[in-house]
């Protein structure tokens, strides 16, 4: 499964099965976002949460080997700036792609605006030489 | 139109997910680096063409030691170091964007909620804005936001939520906390004070 291939297969039926997961439990829906992030309705949040902890739990299980990390420069304000975008517009980077597949044509805007984040944060990161790191990807 | 799902199911579906991406493909789950390898494709096509060239000449010279009946090398030869694992190929994290859209179209037309509209729904209109214009705008420095701020923090809510946090990676457990935190804290200036 590590070949080109196998990756392109993991690639396609796990995007298939993030959309569809993602759009059942609701990220795509902004009240529902919202109701999270304001504490009214706590079950997108226990959906996180509760996915975040299985997967520490079968990790540790299954004794699948940790890359080391490093807190690097960009960590707390690329966070912040992320947290401000995710509040307003309602979408991380996969949201707006699946508010599109729901029928919500304005999520293209929201799109575009990634579009040219993404590029400026690579033309300003590499003239300043900003270390971004990775979360392994 | 059916209920969204409950959190357990939401909790084991997104689990899932990542749990058998990560096993499938040994590598981290993350939408932001996709876009970013996708968006720049021309830099990544070069440096993926690079790796196979390296990877050739690092090939050849296993085979010429190995031919040289060397065994493992000794003295002041260093062994030939396995190369570190190439990232997924361009056309693989293309495909997992067009795949999100597609598994997105398949639930919200399976659950009843498909419908095709030029505003982002009666939440949007009610907590942000209703303009069309200021609507607009919100949207484009919003997404301006997690573009940049998701490639400067170096992942997302999956790549830094999910799996960083599923393998208790001190970044990522910053990271979640930051921009979880900030969200917070912006949503409900938008709920009670806009």
């Amino acid at each position: 499964m590590r070949t080109q291939g196998g990756i392109l297969f993991a690639n396609i039926g796990a995007g298939l099965a993030l959309g569809f997961v993602v759009t059942s439990i609701g990220f795509g829906d902004f009240a529902e976002l919202n109701r999270m992030f304001t504490f009214q309705d706590l079950r997108m949040f226990l959906a996180f949460a509760g996915a975040v902890a299985i997967i520490v739990a079968v990790f540790a299980i299954a004794g699948v080997r940790r890359t080391p990390t490093r807190i690097h420069a960009g960590v707390v304000p690329g966070a912040a700036l992320f947290g401000v975008g995710w509040a307003i517009s309602g979408g991380c980077p996969a949201i707006p792609i699946i508010q599109v597949g729901s029928g919500y044509l304005p999520a293209l805007v929201s799109i575009a605006g990634i579009v040219v984040g993404i590029r400026l944060c690579r033309r300003v990161t590499t003239r300043l030489r900003i270390d971004t790191g990775s979360c392994g990807v | 139109m059916t209920d969204y799902w409950p959190w357990w199911a939401g909790a084991i579906g997104l689990a899932l997910v990542t749990i058998a991406y990560s096993l499938a493909a040994d590598r981290s789950f993350g939408v932001s680096g996709a876009w970013d390898r996708v968006l720049h494709w021309r830099t990544e096509r070069d440096l993926e063409r690079r790796r196979a060239r390296d990877e050739v000449e690092r090939r050849a010279l296993v085979d010429a030691l190995a031919g040289a009946g060397s065994g493992p090398p000794a003295g002041p030869h260093a062994p030939v170091p396995e190369p570190p694992p190439r990232p997924a190929s361009l056309v693989s994290q293309a495909a997992l964007l067009v795949s999100i859209l597609v598994g997105g179209f398949v639930a919200a037309t399976v659950s009843g909620r498909f419908d095709l509209r030029l505003d982002m729904g009666a939440g949007f209109a009610d907590i942000v804005t209703a303009d069309p214009l200021t609507m607009v705008v919100v949207l484009f420095v919003g997404g301006v936001l997690v573009g940049f701020g998701t490639r400067l923090a170096g992942g997302c809510s999956s790549g830094h939520g999910l799996h960083g946090c599923g393998r208790l990676y001190p970044v990522s457990l910053v990271a979640t906390a930051v921009f979880f935190g900030t969200a917070v804290v912006v949503s409900f200036l938008l709920w009670k004070v806009v």
